[in-house]
């Protein structure tokens, strides 16, 4: 079977844009979220977010086609073009019916949508457009990407709410692994810091209204948690066959070994812990790795009261009494929850993790919560040891709708 | 129609095309032609046309829209929908 190497890392979060930035950022805890001055929140209780605020569009595009492209589609072309540069990929290598684009993104071209529909309901008067489908439709993202770097292979959106980048990585890692293409652009992206959605999270309770100090707000597992920070952003991976990539002298960030994905077909929101351990188990199995192998989860860790806890189960579910020894980390204290953008990112973080022996930590943890008893990584970043190296690591993303997807990655050993 | 209502017309034309393909005064010329020249699409064709609607409150018939190539195309089309009013 072959083996699938990670040769491309393309990320802009809201604590900056770059592989070098964020992980500098996450390995000293810091978090990016800030408040919202792009519109009014004065009727919204919540008036933070993660915007990506070192993201300069007009770095990457001209004007036309800054109008053509969402902010969506924006980020992710920006970080697949990161992510190619990082991989030595020419345009002709990629250029290929054997290259393709797994996209992941809960939201698509929302700020586009709620333009266009403005524009609709103001009685006709608004402002109509011809790109307005084109613009805004899910599958914008992905085919902007393909346009872009000419890839001809499968290009499929993927959208399973917070965990679809993660989905996305996970299926891309199986069409190569199973000789269905031989390169692939897979992550997720997201950009939904809009008025119309805010206003939908606050009516469903589940965004911290911590406001001040905004740094500070987001405290996953902590027992005085009261929500996820909304945030935006990109995570992209080039994923390759690790031979390819050896031939080719491409740097291995790391390779990906398993992936789970599973349903909890219960309720639209509430989780279940069952399904959740059963997508960790499933990606453990799909790796040939037993628990005890796995020295480090990245956790999908949102800081809501249910997240928290059912995760914590299905962990202990999966893990037995080692659920006590294995660091949990959540990043989405320092980055917020960027929805479809969530798990490939955290990917990309759990793959640095390993690639520099370090874990970054769960920052704004302050009270014990029983429901929430392992080892969060809550006093700083911790680096690993000779007798705690991270080879192995899981990562998390749950998403509403009850689609889990957890993937496994390990150290590349020449 | 007066020599300055003609030019009025030339005018609001190569600012909505100026606009919507982010293109430069200079690059306008009556035989400019939108695709060719321009790089413009079927879609930049379609929000132009949108556009002239807006400005002229006339309404340009589907099959119109592909004929208009160049920037002199778009004006005679805009008269002609002025004056059939």
């Amino acid at each position: 079977m072959r083996r699938i190497a990670v040769t491309g890392i393309g990320i802009i979060a809201p604590t900056g844009v770059g592989r070098e930035r964020v992980w500098e950022a996450l390995a000293q805890g810091q978090s990016g979220i800030s408040h919202i001055d792009d519109f009014d929140t004065s009727n919204l209780k919540t008036s933070i977010a993660g915007v990506c605020r070192d993201f300069h569009p007009e770095d990457f595009f001209d004007e036309r086609e800054l109008s053509r492209l969402d902010r969506v589609s924006q980020l992710s072309i920006a970080a697949t073009a990161m992510a190619i540069r990082e991989a030595g990929l020419t345009n002709g290598q990629l250029d290929s019916y054997d290259a393709g684009v797994y996209l992941g993104t809960g939201f698509g071209g929302q700020g586009s949508i709620e333009e266009f529909c403005g524009a609709f309901f103001a009685n006709g008067r608004g402002r109509r457009s011809a790109i307005a489908i084109p613009k805004s439709m899910y599958n914008a993202s992905s085919s902007n990407i393909a346009i872009r770097f000419k890839t001809r292979g499968p290009n499929i959106t993927v959208t399973t709410a917070c965990s679809s980048g993660a989905n996305a990585i996970g299926q891309a890692f199986h069409l190569i692994r199973y000789g269905h293409a031989e390169r692939m652009i897979a992550g997720g992206v997201d950009a939904p810091i809009t008025p119309v959605v805010m206003d939908a999270w606050k009516e469903m309770r589940v965004l911290s209204t911590k406001n001040d100090p905004p740094e500070r707000a987001c405290k996953p597992f902590s027992a005085n948690r009261d929500g996820f920070v909304l945030s935006e952003g990109a995570g992209i991976v080039v994923l390759e066959d690790l031979d390819t990539a050896r031939e080719r002298g491409a740097h291995i960030h790391a390779e990906v070994i398993g992936y789970g994905s599973t349903a909890d077909a219960s309720h639209i929101t509430f989780p279940d812990p069952d399904g959740e351990a059963h997508a960790m188990s499933r990606a453990l199995k799909d790796a040939s790795v037993d628990a005890k192998e796995i020295d480090y989860i990245n956790a999908h860790g949102t800081a809501t009261k249910l997240n928290d806890a059912s995760e914590t189960e299905a962990i202990k579910r999966v893990f037995g009494s080692r659920a006590y020894e294995v660091p949990v980390n959540s990043i989405k204290s320092m980055l917020g929850h960027s929805m479809g953008a969530a798990g490939a990112i955290e990917f990309i973080a759990t793959v640095l993790a390993i690639e520099n022996q370090t874990i970054p930590p769960t920052i704004n943890y302050e009270e014990q919560d029983p429901q929430c008893d392992l080892d969060y990584v809550t006093s700083g970043a911790r680096t690993a040891s000779r007798s705690t190296p991270i080879s192995t690591a899981m990562s998390n993303s749950f998403g509403f709708g009850g689609n889990n997807a957890v993937l496994v990655a390990r150290a590349f050993v020449q | 129609m007066t020599r300055e209502a003609a030019e009025s017309i030339e005018d609001a034309v190569k600012s909505i095309i100026i606009a919507e393909l982010r293109v430069d005064y200079s690059q306008l010329g009556p035989a400019t032609h939108l695709m060719k020249d321009l790089g413009a699409d079927s879609l930049d064709a379609l929000n132009i046309a949108l556009r002239l609607e807006e400005r002229f409150r006339i309404k340009i018939p589907d099959d119109a829209i592909p004929r208009f190539l160049t920037v002199s195309d778009i004006v005679n089309g805009v008269n002609e929908h002025l004056s059939a009013q």
